[in-house]
């Protein structure tokens, strides 16, 4: 049941965050033996998914910290996730997905706690009280966190556009 | 106010949580500040780029993998799979009667009279062993005048002594 409800939730957490769809896999599994292990100390009272969702976010940061993954595993990403956009014409879907990938490589120079909050927050859409929830940080620090790893994206591409500009 | 300031309202302007006071400032500084007005497209370009990016579907093969993780920890938790082995089965055997052994000896009544009995097979085991020492001190003494004699028996041998025989009397 578990694993019906809460596989999608943690393994795109996992995906979004390492950039690896293998990574992800191995992480998955990390969490959810985590999960079993520790599920007697969850408290009834409070959410499940915000609960389960901070367990993932602690072994993801835990983990990128311990192994710094490499680049090149996380250029993977691309083949998995920039796929052409079937709404679209091949024009128009080449040009997306060139523009997702520039936002994408630009996201990899974020640090993971950022990271980590613009995925919650701009990929996933969660609300700024579930992210602080997740992120067991005060609400402030979490929109300083979104504000500032926006601002730090909106740089580097700001940066790259020029680079490509001035070559 | 200056860049650095409206930098940091951009984001809360994306997310229109600013007060008009503070939303009227940015607005006026972006008509005039064309490297902040290129970060905000910027940011909004970068925000929907990431909103667009699709769930991914889990694979089957891990689900499969995830409904075994809860056998595989009840596996862990009970017993190694190395004791269940059955080329293990007679050491616990042995340990299970050396168990038994142990048990019987420390919870009978009579452990006193258990240590004396333990004690005399001890020490007459010991005197045992120390006589048959002693015999084997006695054996090997017996044995090398046996070899003894035997090497004097041979150096008398007449084919050893056949040149000495043969000399010349002087």
């Amino acid at each position: 049941m578990l694993v019906n409800a809460y596989s999608r939730k943690v393994f795109n957490l996992a995906y979004q965050f390492a950039g690896s769809y293998e990574e992800a896999e191995d992480l998955t599994q990390d969490i959810f033996f985590k999960l079993h292990n520790s599920i007697e100390k969850y408290d009834f009272e409070k959410n499940f998914t915000a609960w389960l969702l901070t367990l993932a976010r602690n072994h993801l940061i835990d983990q990128y910290r311990k192994t710094k993954w490499e680049k090149k595993s996380r250029d993977e990403f691309n083949e998995h996730f920039l796929s052409a956009d079937s709404r679209s014409g091949p024009e128009e879907s080449a040009m997306v997905q060139e523009s997702k990938k520039i936002v994408w490589d630009a996201f990899n120079h974020l640090s993971s706690e950022i990271r980590m909050a613009i995925i919650l927050r701009d990929i996933q859409g969660k609300k700024y009280e579930e992210i602080a929830e997740i992120m067991e940080l005060p609400l402030g620090t979490v929109k300083s966190r979104v504000n500032r790893g926006r601002l730090q994206l909106a740089k580097i591409l700001k940066e790259k556009k020029g680079n490509k500009n001035g070559m | 106010m200056g860049c650095e300031k409206i930098e940091e309202l951009l984001s809360p302007y994306i997310e229109d949580e600013l007060t008009q006071e503070q939303k009227h400032s940015v607005e006026d500084h972006l008509r005039t500040c064309s490297n902040c007005a290129e970060l905000l497209t910027l940011m909004r370009a970068a925000k929907e780029s990431l909103a667009s990016f699709p769930e991914v579907d889990v694979s089957g093969e891990l689900t499969e993998k995830l409904y075994a993780l809860p056998q595989k920890r009840k596996k862990l938790r009970f017993i190694p799979d190395i004791l269940l082995r059955p080329s293990f089965q007679p050491i616990m055997a042995a340990a299970t009667v050396l168990l038994t052994l142990v048990s019987f000896y420390a919870f009978h009544p009579e452990r006193s009279a258990i240590n004396r009995a333990i004690e005399r097979q001890f020490h007459a085991g010991v005197s045992k062993v120390e006589k048959l020492y002693a015999e084997a001190g006695s054996f090997t003494h017996t044995l090398g005048q046996y070899k003894d004699n035997l090497l004097v028996s041979i150096t008398n041998l007449n084919p050893f002594r056949g040149n000495e025989d043969k000399q010349p009397k002087t």
